[in-house]
C-alpha cells in the first residue's frame, strides 16, 4: 500500500506525541506513586506510634461509650435496638464477636439474626460494676474487651467484645486500603489520560496528515505529475511555483529548467536543421566531386589513350631518322635522338600507368575466391626477377585466409608492394620480406627490412607521382594504384616505419564482404611472424 | 349612543356568563381521587411517600384516559386524623389493615366500604399465634387470666388488635399492666416494641405469653423459638383492605378499583406494587371474605377503643 509523505509524517508526529505524553504520564505516575508510598509509610509510622501509645486508653473510652449506648436498650430488654447498636459498632470497629449478656453473663444477643449464642453462659473473668473495662489479649494476639453495662450504679448486663485484629493494625489496614484505592484511582486517571492522549495523538495525526497532504504531499504530487509531463515533452504543464517554501523553490527551479530545456530544444532543432542542410550540401558536393572525378578519369583515360598515338608516331619517326642518318651521323645527333626516344618511352610508360590507374574502379574483373597465399605466389612469380637479382628472401605466414577479390588486381597490389620492398634494400643486411595476417583487425601486412623512411612521409607515399627518392625507378603511380585497388575492395592501406634504416611495413585491409566465404574461418590464433617459429614460414619462391 | 353601550354591556355579560358556566363544567368533569394513609411515626412521611409514589403514578396513568386524576398522597399522623379527613371528604380511598379499617368504620363521621383485599408477599391471609415458654404452665387462652401478655405495639394488627379481639371473643378482658382498675380475672399486657423483643421478654419472664402472626414466629431465631411453644392460633385474617369513602362518585370508584385490579398485570405495575410494602396484587372481596370480616367486626365490637 502506498503511504503518502504527509500521512507518513503525520504518523511520525502522532507516534512522537504519543510517546512523549506517555513518557510524561508514566513519569508523573512514577513520581506520584513514589511520593504516595513515602507518605503512606510516614502516616503508617505516625499512626502506629500514636495508636500503640493510646490504644488501651482508647479501648477503655470505647467501652465506656458503648456501655452508655447500650444501657437503655439492655435495661428495657430491647434486643432489636441492641442489635442495631452492635451493627453500628461493627461499621467502625473491626469487631469479630460482640456479645451482650444479662447480669448473669447469659448471652441475650450476639447481634446476628440467627442468635446462635442466645442463652449461653460466658465464663472467664468479668469486670465489676465499678472497675471499668477489662482488657485482655489471647494467644493469637486478639484483643478482648469486657465491660459492665451500667448507669448510676444500676447494672443492666455485660458486653464481651472480641476484635478481629489489633485496632491500630485495622486503622493501618484501612489506610493501606484507602491508599490502594487512591492509587487505583490514580492509575485509572492515568489510563484515561493515556486513552485521551492516544485520541489526541490520533486526532493530531489526522489533522497533520490533512495539513501536510495539502501543504506538502499535494505540491509534491503536482511536481511529480509535472515531471512526468516534462518527460513526455509537455513543458507547459503547470507547477506550484506560488509556494514560498522549499517546494516553491524546487518548482521554480523546475520551471527554469524546463525553460532551459525548451531553449536548448529550440537550439538543438536549429542545429539539427543546420546539420541537415550541411549534410545535404556535403552530399551535393560529394556527388559533384564524384561527377568531377569521373569526368577527370574519363579525361585522364582519353588523354592517356589519345596521347599514345602521336607518341607512337614520334617513336616511329625517331627510329626512322636514326636508320636514315647512317654511320656518319654526328654522335651529338645520335645522343639527342636517343634522348628523344628515351623521353618518348618514359612518356609512354607514364601514360600506360595513368591509363591503368584510370581503369581501376572503372573496369572491374569478376571476383574470385582464392587463398591469399595463392595471390602471393602469383605476385612473387611476376617479380621473381627483381627478387632473385637482389637475393630477397620472401617469408609467408601459414594459414592465411581465403579471400573473394578481383584476383588480378590484388596480385597487382602485392606485386607493387613486393617490387617496392625489393627496391629499397640495405646493403649490409640480407633483404627479407615477410607477408602475414593479423586476425584481430583482419589486416594483411608486407614487411621488409629495407631502408625504411621518416614517419613524416608515410602519408605522402600514396600520392600520385610522389617519389621520396627522385632517383628511384618507376613513375610514382604504383602506390597510388595500390591504394585505389584496396579502396575499391572496401579496404584501407597504410605504412608504418620507425625511421630510416628500420624497414617498412605496409598494412592492408579488405572489406568484410571479401572475407564472407564458405568453409573454415580464420582462426584468431593466427599470430604475426615475430611470435612464431621462423621455420613455420614458407619461402616465397618455392 | 346609550343603546349601543347597553348592547355592548349585554353582550359582554353573556360572554362572561358563558365562560363561567364552561369553567364550572370543566371542574365538575375533572374528578380527583384522593388516597390517604397513616404515618404512625413522625419520621415516616418521606418513607410513605416513597413507598406509594410509583403506585400513584400507575393509577394516574390508568385513570387519566377516563378523565380522572389522582391527587398527591394524603398522609395522616394517626387514625383519628384519617377519620377526620375521611369525614370531610378530603380522602376517598384508604389501604389499611383489617383492624384499622374496622376502627375507621366505627367512627361516627366516617362511612367506609372495603372493596378489595390486599395480597402482600403472596399471602392473602394470616393468623396470630399465642406462645409461651416451653417450660411454662400456660396451655390455653383461659390460663391468661391474671397473667401478662407481651404484645408488640398498639398499631399492630396481629400482635395487638387480633389478640385483643381473640381474647374478647373468649370473654377475657385485657388491660394494660399496672392498671389499678383492672378486674382480677382480666389479662394484662405490655408492649415490647418488636416481635423479637416479645419472645425474649417471655423467656426472661417480663410476661407470661406473647402473640404475633405465624410469619414472625417462623422468623424467630431457632434457638429462641425452640425455647417457646405455641398454645393457641386464631382464625385467618385478611392481610389488608382497600376501602372507599361511601360518598365517592361511583364511576371514579369503579375506575379506581379496575385500575388497582389490573396493576399487577404489567411489569411497571408489579414493580410499583413491590415498592408499596411488598404488595403482590389486589383481589375483589369474596363473600367468604365479607363473612370473615363480619366475624372480626363482631369480635371487635366487644372491645372498647384504644388504650392511650
Amino acid at each position: 500500500m502506498k503511504i503518502g509523505l504527509g500521512r507518513r509524517y503525520a504518523v511520525y508526529l502522532s507516534a512522537f506525541t504519543l510517546v512523549s505524553i506517555t513518557m510524561a504520564l508514566v513519569a508523573a505516575g512514577f513520581v506520584s506513586f513514589r511520593q504516595a508510598s513515602i507518605l503512606q509509610t510516614q502516616i503508617r509510622n505516625a499512626i502506629s506510634t500514636v495508636q500503640s501509645a493510646n490504644e488501651e486508653e482508647r479501648l477503655r473510652g470505647t467501652a465506656q461509650y458503648l456501655a452508655g449506648r447500650l444501657f437503655n436498650a439492655l435495661f428495657g430488654l430491647d434486643v432489636e435496638r441492641i442489635d442495631e447498636e452492635i451493627q453500628q459498632v461493627r461499621r467502625w470497629l473491626p469487631v469479630r464477636d460482640f456479645l451482650v449478656t444479662d447480669a448473669s453473663h447469659r448471652v441475650i444477643t450476639d447481634g446476628t439474626e440467627a442468635k446462635l449464642s442466645f442463652g449461653d453462659t460466658l465464663s472467664g473473668v468479668w469486670p465489676t460494676i465499678d472497675s471499668g473495662a477489662l482488657l485482655m489479649t489471647d494467644a493469637t494476639g486478639r484483643r478482648h474487651v469486657r465491660f459492665a453495662i451500667q448507669s448510676g450504679g444500676t447494672l443492666a448486663g455485660f458486653a464481651a467484645v472480641t476484635f478481629a485484629e489489633d485496632p491500630a493494625q485495622s486503622s493501618l489496614r484501612r489506610i493501606d486500603e484507602q491508599t490502594s484505592n487512591l492509587w487505583a484511582g490514580h492509575r485509572s486517571s492515568l489510563l484515561i489520560l493515556l486513552v485521551m492522549a492516544f485520541v489526541f495523538s490520533a486526532a493530531l495525526g489526522a489533522i497533520t496528515s490533512a495539513r501536510l497532504s495539502r501543504s506538502l504531499s499535494r505540491p509534491l504530487a503536482d511536481m511529480s505529475r509535472a515531471a512526468k509531463a516534462f518527460a513526455q515533452g509537455n513543458l507547459d504543464h503547470p507547477l506550484p511555483t506560488d509556494s514560498k517554501d522549499e517546494i516553491g523553490e524546487l518548482a521554480r527551479a523546475l520551471r527554469t529548467m524546463s525553460q532551459d530545456v525548451r531553449t536548448h530544444e529550440v537550439a538543438l532543432k536549429e542545429e539539427t536543421a543546420r546539420l541537415r542542410r550541411a549534410e545535404a550540401e556535403r552530399s551535393e558536393l560529394l556527388a559533384d566531386l564524384a561527377r568531377k572525378n569521373a569526368e577527370l578519369e574519363r579525361f585522364t583515360y582519353t588523354v592517356s589513350h589519345d596521347l599514345k598515338s602521336p607518341l607512337v608516331t614520334i617513336q616511329g619517326f625517331v627510329g626512322m631518322i636514326g636508320a636514315e642518318l647512317g654511320p656518319s651521323t654526328p654522335e651529338q645527333i645520335r645522343r639527342d635522338l636517343g634522348r628523344i626516344s628515351g623521353a618518348a618511352d618514359k612518356m609512354q610508360r607514364l601514360l600506360a600507368d595513368l591509363l591503368e590507374l584510370s581503369r581501376v574502379g572503372r573496369i572491374v574483373n569478376p571476383e574470385e575466391l582464392a587463398p591469399f597465399a595463392d595471390l602471393i605466389r602469383d605476385a612473387v612469380e611476376l617479380v621473381q626477377g627483381h627478387l632473385t637479382a637482389r637475393s630477397v628472401e620472401v617469408v609467408v605466414q601459414d594459414g592465411l585466409p581465403e579471400v573473394k577479390v578481383d584476383r588480378r588486381r590484388l596480385v597487382e597490389v602485392l606485386q607493387n608492394l613486393l617490387e617496392n620492398a625489393s627496391k629499397f634494400v640495405v646493403a649490409d643486411r640480407a633483404p627479407r620480406i615477410e607477408i602475414g595476417f593479423r586476425a584481430e583487425d583482419r589486416a594483411f601486412y608486407v614487411r621488409d627490412n629495407g631502408q625504411g623512411m621518416d614517419p613524416a612521409y608515410l602519408d605522402r607515399i600514396f600520392n600520385i607521382f610522389e617519389k621520396l627518392d627522385p632517383r628511384a625507378e618507376g613513375s610514382g603511380v604504383g602506390l597510388s594504384l595500390v591504394r585505389r585497388i584496396v579502396e575499391a575492395h572496401g579496404g584501407r592501406i597504410w605504412a608504418e616505419s620507425v625511421g630510416p634504416g628500420e624497414g617498412t611495413t605496409f598494412w592492408l585491409t579488405l572489406g568484410p564482404e571479401c572475407f564472407d566465404v564458405p568453409g573454415p574461418q580464420i582462426s584468431s590464433s593466427s599470430s604475426p611472424p615475430k611470435d612464431v617459429d621462423p621455420s613455420a614460414l614458407t619461402r616465397g619462391d618455392s | 349612543m346609550k343603546h349601543r353601550a347597553a348592547i355592548t354591556v349585554a353582550l359582554f355579560s353573556i360572554f362572561a356568563g358563558t365562560c363561567a358556566v364552561e369553567t364550572a363544567a370543566s371542574a365538575v368533569r375533572t374528578k380527583v381521587l384522593r388516597f390517604g394513609v397513616i404515618a404512625f411515626h413522625a419520621n415516616e412521611p418521606d418513607r410513605v411517600l416513597r413507598v406509594y409514589a410509583d403506585l400513584l403514578t400507575e393509577m394516574a396513568r390508568r385513570l387519566k384516559p377516563q378523565g380522572f386524576e389522582v391527587a398527591p398522597l394524603v398522609i395522616a399522623r394517626d387514625l383519628p386524623e384519617l377519620s377526620r379527613l375521611l369525614g370531610r371528604g378530603e380522602v376517598d380511598m384508604v389501604a389499611e389493615t383489617v383492624f384499622v379499617t374496622l376502627d375507621l368504620q366505627q367512627e361516627p363521621l366516617v362511612s367506609l366500604t372495603p372493596r378489595l383485599a390486599i395480597v402482600r408477599r403472596e399471602e392473602r391471609e394470616y393468623h396470630t399465634v399465642f406462645f409461651t415458654r416451653k417450660d411454662g404452665a400456660i396451655r390455653s387462652l383461659e390460663q391468661l387470666r391474671g397473667r401478662t401478655l407481651v404484645l408488640q405495639a398498639e398499631r399492630s394488627t396481629s400482635a395487638f388488635a387480633v389478640p385483643r379481639a381473640e381474647l374478647a371473643g373468649h370473654g377475657i378482658p385485657m388491660f394494660p399492666a399496672g392498671q389499678p382498675r383492672a378486674p382480677r380475672d382480666a389479662a394484662s399486657f405490655v408492649f415490647a416494641g418488636a416481635e423479637l423483643n416479645q419472645a425474649v421478654w417471655v423467656l426472661y419472664g417480663r410476661g407470661d405469653a406473647g402473640a404475633f402472626n405465624e410469619g414472625d414466629w417462623d422468623r424467630l431465631p431457632r434457638k429462641i423459638r425452640d425455647s417457646l411453644t405455641i398454645f393457641h392460633e386464631t382464625r385467618p385474617l385478611l392481610r389488608g383492605l382497600v376501602s372507599f369513602r361511601t360518598g365517592l362518585d361511583g364511576s371514579l370508584r369503579q375506575a379506581a378499583e379496575a385500575a388497582l385490579l389490573d396493576v399487577h398485570k404489567e411489569e411497571a405495575g408489579r414493580e410499583a406494587l413491590r415498592k408499596a410494602d411488598g404488595v403482590t396484587r389486589f383481589d375483589r372481596l369474596t363473600d367468604t371474605d365479607r363473612a370473615s370480616l363480619s366475624g372480626w367486626k363482631r369480635a371487635l365490637s366487644g372491645v372498647t377503643g384504644t388504650f392511650k
